[in-house]
């Protein structure tokens, strides 16, 4: 052997075969480090200094005692020998921590890397099955079966939530100006009459800036303030709602939270998230963008089209609603936004039309609505 | 052979008050930025500390389990689990639909109370499976003096002497718990190994009653005095025998958790020749309870008030700063706030850990002993477990919290 330190320590020394503690010299000898038994007195065995690794969580970051072990190959989590040698701190502990170079490396096995790649893609695949085949049908069965009263209190829970994830606390948001409700009580009359529909629509007005509506499971539907303020007239909000109204009647908001819950029992799966604060964030987000199927949308559109045909308003409006928003250059409601083709939605909505009979609302009552808020 | 050595090698934790503060933070933090998947190696390093710092006489255990194995059990598990609680979360959901929403008469109040504890006892199964082999991927990780720790695999007989005794203490109205605690405790630990030598359980689930009595006593209080002094209408005795219930109740959890794990140590051998101590006191645990949760509570709350200052003024210089109004500032604020949100529930999760969780650990270990270090010596190593799945299904299921 070449140099041999004059650091001494006694150790612990535990085969790995038996429980029993063994007394050991330590001792560093050029590459190696050497451990001879005391009691019963025996011939010294020899630990290459390379492969000496140190466990973690002991002494090797705190001021505890040294546990080492060496890298070998076994069946263990960790290419590790069973036997270990406990050092107590001191001069011959630091002696090691300088000449011991693999100390603190992991040694992962051959094919590990394999393995977490294969399992990684496996999960991810079984996710996106559950996500975007199952969920969704499973979905569309479960909103179908829902009772219409129960589809209504949960969209009063909805609508509350939203309140809440603007900002508002229960019905702080909501506009309350009497010129500007008897107004909206008329568009929603013009709107509804002789139609044919499922549920009993209650709409209501959230003084918030944002340009958006959005409609809640069981008829519920909010505007936002700032889609009045930037509307051109009465007509576009009406537009607007129509959309909104035929995604009601096609029991879209129901069938999107029932996804949406799914996926959230997912999500906090996946994340280890018991605290669901990003579930608050992400399901509020949801609601409001509201990204429904392009053939959901369609569907809304179509009804859209009928019931302003039906109903004497005409498709002018939404026509102009999404060329005014489209030139403007406004930040679009995200459920316009994420269906690239505005331009193209206006053309249809142009070609659908009858001609308006009456505007929606009189001026004097589209000014009453634009104060609603005040 | 050093067979007649029948000295007790007293427990001891090691680390420095409040040592694993500064550990809990940083790994916290480090799975919040990771979007979870650091926790695996969180609690693995954490682990390691609680487990080296856990002394017999001179000997430290040693937590050798990995952090990469935890990511590919639970991948296992979410392929197997993902299915079923989407599945679950819907019906639950439609059932919650159903009944959760406004019950109005009181047939529908009931209803909507046994359709929760039905949704809780569908998941009980699933529960006992992770918790048993929770246990035994814990023990296959622990090592002594070198040695491997060890326990068979038998989940499945776990799970089904699990739901019977759960039924069982269900119908006896929780007269019958310490049966069931006795039973599932003695189950694991007739299946579990120290190297080749086996442990088990003596004692009888009798036994467990010197403790579980407050409990029920507390239940008495609370049943009958209700019922009495509903009966005499006053509200004043109403309230008390409702209080005086409730906290003897209260304690008399507590005392049952402590005393009878101590009762179950206590009972406990390994081999024929090695015995435990354990002698904790209720007292104690209450103590470093109440002691902790004040301090958390007043380093939280002010924590939580500049944090909120603070963040609250970032967020809202840097929406006004956009100058938007529009759907993304709101999506901004929001996530501002949760982020807010969870980077508050990981310091205080640190703080439960170090001022709560390590100061119990320090009494239970300390009150702990082994009698009889000397037959330790001829206990012969026993082959690895490959504990395929670590403890996947534990993970998934956010079972057993963060060690």
């Amino acid at each position: 052997m070449a140099s041999v330190s004059d650091i001494i320590a006694e150790a612990a020394y535990f085969d790995g075969e038996t429980a029993r503690s063994h007394r050991v010299t330590v001792r560093g000898e050029g590459e190696y480090l050497s451990l001879t038994p005391i009691e019963p007195p025996g011939a010294p065995f020899f630990w290459r200094l390379d492969l000496i690794r140190a466990q973690a969580g002991a002494g090797r970051e705190t001021k505890g005692p040294l546990i080492l072990t060496l890298k070998a190959k076994t069946d263990d989590e960790q290419p590790r020998d069973p036997a270990r040698l406990i050092l107590q701190p001191g001069r011959m502990a630091d002696w090691v921590r300088l000449s011991a170079p693999g100390l603190t490396a992991r040694d992962v096995r051959p094919g590990t890397w394999g393995r977490v790649i294969w399992r990684t893609s496996a999960a991810l695949a079984a996710i996106a099955a559950i996500v975007f085949v199952i969920l969704p049908q499973l979905a569309d069965t479960l909103a179908d079966r829902l009772p219409i009263e129960r589809e209504v209190a949960f969209g009063q829970l909805v609508v509350a939530n939203m309140e809440q994830y603007l900002g508002g606390l229960d019905g702080s948001l909501t506009c309350r100006n009497p010129a500007g409700l008897a107004a909206l009580e008329k568009l929603k009359q013009r709107m509804t009459e002789g139609q044919d529909l499922q549920y009993d629509l209650s709409l209501q007005v959230f003084d918030h800036p944002m340009v958006n509506a959005f409609a809640a499971p069981g008829g519920q539907m909010v505007i936002l303030r700032g889609l009045i303020d930037e509307a051109g007239s009465a007509d576009e909000v009406a537009g607007v709602l129509a959309h909104e109204i035929g995604h009601v009647e096609a029991r879209d908001p129901t069938r999107l939270a029932f996804r949406a819950v799914g996926s959230a029992g997912i999500l906090s799966l996946l994340l280890g998230d018991a605290t669901g604060g990003s579930l608050i964030a992400v399901m509020g987000d949801q609601v409001l963008s509201a990204s429904y199927t392009r053939e959901a949308e369609q569907n809304a559109d179509t009804f859209a089209f009928r019931l302003l045909n039906d109903t004497g308003i005409g498709t002018a409006g939404l026509a102009d609603f999404f060329e005014g928003l489209d030139g403007k250059g406004i930040n679009l409601p995200e459920y316009l936004a994420t269906h690239p083709d505005t331009a193209g939605r206006a053309t249809a909505a142009r070609a659908a039309d009858g001609a308006a009979h009456a505007p929606v609302l009189t001026e004097a009552d589209w000014a009453a609505l634009r104060r609603i808020c005040e | 052979m050093n067979n007649t050595d029948t000295r007790t090698a007293a427990g001891h934790y090691a680390a420095p008050d409040g040592g694993v503060f500064s550990l809990a933070l940083m790994t916290g933090f480090l799975s919040l930025i990771t979007l979870g998947i650091y926790r695996f190696w969180a609690k693995t390093r954490l682990r390691k500390y609680f487990w080296a710092n856990t002394r017999l006489g001179q000997d430290g255990f040693e937590y050798t389990g990995t952090g990469l194995e935890k990511f590919l059990g639970f991948l296992v598990a979410v392929v197997v689990l993902a299915v079923y609680l989407a599945i679950v979360q819907l019906v639950l959901f439609q059932f919650g639909l159903y009944f959760v929403f406004q019950p109005k008469t009181e047939a529908e109040i009931l209803m909507q109370l046994g359709v929760f504890y039905l949704s809780l006892f569908a998941l009980a199964p699933l529960l006992l499976f992770a918790q048993y082999r929770s246990r035994r991927y814990k023990l296959a990780r622990t090592r002594f003096r070198g040695i491997r720790f060890g326990m068979q695999k038998q989940a499945s007989g776990y799970v089904l002497r699990g739901i019977g005794l759960l039924i069982a203490t269900i119908l006896s109205l929780g007269l019958l718990w310490p049966l069931m605690t006795y039973k599932l405790e003695a189950f694991m630990t007739n299946r579990s190994w120290y190297g080749d030598t086996k442990f088990t359980q003596g004692g009888k689930w009798t036994g467990l009653y010197a403790t579980y009595k407050h409990v029920v006593f507390g239940l008495i209080v609370l049943i009958v005095g209700g019922t009495a002094s509903a009966f005499a209408q006053s509200e004043a005795l109403v309230v008390l025998s409702l209080a005086i219930g409730y906290l003897w109740m209260f304690f008399g959890y507590l005392s049952y958790s402590v005393q009878g794990f101590a009762y179950l140590t206590r009972t406990k051998q390994l081999g024929p020749d090695i015995s435990f101590q354990a002698s904790p006191k209720t007292g104690s645990v209450l103590g470093r309870l109440i002691l902790g949760y004040l301090f958390i509570g007043v380093v939280g709350i002010a924590v939580f008030a500049i944090g909120a200052l603070v963040f609250g003024g970032m967020i809202a210089a840097a929406v006004q700063s956009s100058g938007a109004t529009d759907q993304t500032s709101i999506t901004l604020v929001a996530i501002g706030v949760s982020v807010g949100y969870l980077i508050f529930l990981t310091f205080i999760g640190a703080m439960a850990m170090a001022f709560i969780t390590e100061p119990i650990i320090r009494h239970i270990v300390g009150a702990t002993a082994l009698v009889n270090v000397g037959a330790l010596d001829v206990i012969r190593q026993r082959v690895t477990d490959k504990g395929a799945d670590a403890e996947g299904f534990a993970d998934a299921l956010d079972w057993g919290g963060a060690i």
